[in-house]
């Protein structure tokens, strides 16, 4: 764990008075958020809350109209070898003309830096990385021809190799069938393991409490983050989700209002 | 074949070979029509530096005709980004304003040179043999294929270096720009590639031409591949044949080459989306085809399987029956039921009766249940 001289631990990340805008119209207000690390966090709001802009501000994607961000104390830019990103799998063209095993690869590509290309001991860490997520006996496989689990999966591989502290992931989770979501969940509690800081923009709101240890509840402005038994209440959720909250019953994992979990 | 003969083919050869390499990320980054923008738009920078330096053979033109191509890129996505237009607008919107802009001039001021509307839309490869380059009075060749070599070297470079660059950034956009290879530096650095060679190609070939020989080849590669380096060096290898054909082509109808090469690019094309192998039309019709006659096939077995041993299997599992249950004509069910013969899942017996072989009746039974 990076530590402050004072031998304080670093945050992971630290967003302070970030706004994005979009020409007039502001997709994240004044937001403030510091994700600790070695904990697994999710984001969570409704559509358009600005998750997705919210993630590619801290990578420095989208230009800020205001504010701040720190990656382990320092600019992203000074970070990026510290930071892997999983964007949303509906982001790319699976079409593209290339294997399994290439696009695995590309997560190595940020160390090689410009022109060096990937050797035998890259090749041998995709390998590794698809092993782990069990997607090993694809390796030769054209990308088109996988499902959406197992592109998901693919997508987790090629962060496994960027051999990153953080981990950034867009939504992992949508539309997987049940063994990749099991296989992502084994990732991230084996990155924890080790120390590694997750952030998930994440959707299923009843896995919330089981997955997760933190939480930040997005909705343009920061309605509420931290551990997920202060965090991820009714009233939050409530104030996240605006009226639309009838889907909401039972999700927080509270048994009776008022009572502790 | 006479010496002209061989420079001309050559020349066509290493133009259209040229075009196809960048054309193939212009094709995966679905900016087939941009490289019609820029190899329109060009032309203003080659009128403009012409009225400089009074010399059309002068280095400065392909300097200044690359930058427009450049400039152009710049303005769709600039018109692009006020989002008053969609991008396929501000395509149709920048390169005819630039493109008329420099008919008009050359219209207006150049009509006593060699620079006349035919050549900028069709190109002369036929007289580029005679502009030689010479040097200290030796002929080296032609000048234009010493250009285009050039160019073709250049492009091959640009994607032998840059080549993990380009795919991720090609592919994967966001994670190019995280990882901190600046997604715009690329975008616009392989522009200028994409211009610079719709500069050298312009001369020989035209500005309508050069898109042809951009985009044909490697949509046609894309048809019948789906690993990135074969798809380049496919698309390099129907370019070459596009371009050699072409010029045979033009030569038994006394036609343009360039024409003939473009057309022979589409011949290519039509030829891939027809009969590639998985992706092609015919391959498609053929799998439609199969899958029916295999879906017929189990539907007959779990028929068959229905009715063995009942009281009324007599009659049902005739063949001839087949054509008013299952509402199939004869023919097909016939071509069922050799299928299905000839797969030991039925046999057929004496009066036509159809019987179910044990491998049949265990895939019947097999299908039910799933």
């Amino acid at each position: 764990m990076i530590r402050r001289e004072s031998g304080a631990p670093v945050p992971a990340i630290e967003v302070n008075d970030l706004t994005v805008a979009y020409g007039e119209q502001p997709v994240l207000w004044d937001i403030d958020l510091t994700i600790r690390q070695g904990v697994l966090t999710a984001i969570v709001g409704p559509n358009g809350a600005g998750k997705t802009t919210l993630i590619k501000a801290i990578l420095e994607l989208v230009p800020r109209a205001a504010g701040r961000v720190e990656v382990l104390g320092r600019p992203y830019r000074d970070a990026r070898g510290e930071v892997a990103y999983v964007p949303q799998r509906g982001s790319v063209d699976w079409d593209f003309p290339t294997s399994v095993l290439d696009v695995v690869l590309m997560g190595t590509y940020g160390r090689l830096g410009w022109i060096r290309r990937p050797g035998r001991r890259e090749r041998r860490e995709a390998m590794q990385a698809l092993e782990k997520v069990g997607m090993e006996a694809f390796a030769d496989r054209q990308i088109s021809q996988l499902s959406g689990g197992q592109q998901q999966r693919v997508f987790l591989a090629r962060a496994l190799v960027q051999e990153a502290r953080i981990h950034l992931m867009d939504e992992p989770f949508q539309g997987v069938d049940a063994r990749t979501e099991k296989a992502i969940v084994e990732v991230l509690r084996e990155l924890r393991a080790r120390g590694d800081t997750v952030v998930c923009v994440h959707h299923a709101l009843q896995t919330v409490r089981e997955y997760f240890d933190e939480v930040a509840l997005l909705n343009v402005r920061m309605i509420a983050a931290g551990p997920v038994d202060e965090a991820f209440t009714e009233p939050n959720l409530r104030l996240a989700y605006g009226g639309r909250v009838p889907f909401l019953q039972g999700v927080t994992g509270f048994e009776a209002p008022g009572g502790g979990p | 074949m006479s010496a002209l003969d061989v420079e001309i083919q050559l020349l066509a050869v290493v133009v259209a070979v040229a075009c196809a390499l960048p054309g193939v990320f212009l094709v995966l980054r679905r900016l087939a029509l941009m490289s019609d923008a820029i190899s329109h738009s060009i032309l203003l920078g080659i009128v403009l530096a012409f009225f400089w330096v009074q010399d059309l053979a002068h280095p400065l033109l392909v300097l200044a005709a690359t930058a427009t191509g450049v400039i152009t890129v710049a303005l769709v996505e600039a018109l692009h980004r006020t989002r008053r237009v969609k991008e396929d607008a501000a395509i149709a919107l920048v390169f005819p304003a630039l493109f008329s802009v420099a008919v008009l001039l050359i219209a207006r001021y150049a009509g006593s040179v060699h620079l006349d509307v035919d050549a900028v839309l069709l190109g002369e490869i036929a007289f580029s043999p005679f502009r030689r380059l010479e040097v200290a009075g030796m002929d080296l060749g032609p000048r234009s294929l010493w250009l285009m070599s050039a160019i073709l070297v250049l492009n091959v470079a640009a994607l032998a270096v840059f080549w993990k660059e380009l795919k991720v950034s090609t592919f994967d956009a966001g994670l190019a720009a995280a990882m901190g290879f600046s997604p715009a530096l690329i975008h616009y650095g392989f522009m200028g590639l994409v211009s610079v060679t719709a500069v050298g190609a312009f001369d020989a070939v035209g500005s309508i031409l050069v898109v042809a020989l951009m985009i044909a080849p490697p949509a046609a590669a894309w048809l019948l591949t789906d690993r990135l380096p074969v798809m380049v060096v496919l698309s390099g290898a129907l370019a070459a044949f596009s371009a050699v054909a072409g010029f045979w082509a033009a030569r038994a109808i006394d036609a343009s080459i360039a024409g003939s090469m473009a057309a022979m690019a589409g011949v290519v094309f039509l030829a891939a989306i027809l009969f590639a192998p998985h992706r092609g039309v015919v391959a498609g019709i053929r799998r439609r085809a199969r899958q029916r006659l295999d879906f017929a096939r189990t539907m007959l077995m779990v028929h068959l399987l229905n009715h063995e041993g009942g009281a009324r299997a007599r009659v049902e599992n005739q063949m001839g029956h087949l054509q008013e249950h299952l509402q199939w004509s004869p023919d097909f069910a016939r071509r069922v039921v050799r299928r299905a013969e000839r797969q030991g899942l039925l046999e057929r017996q004496s009066g036509g009766r159809l019987r179910l072989t044990p491998l049949g009746r265990e895939e019947a039974r097999h299908r039910m249940v799933r």
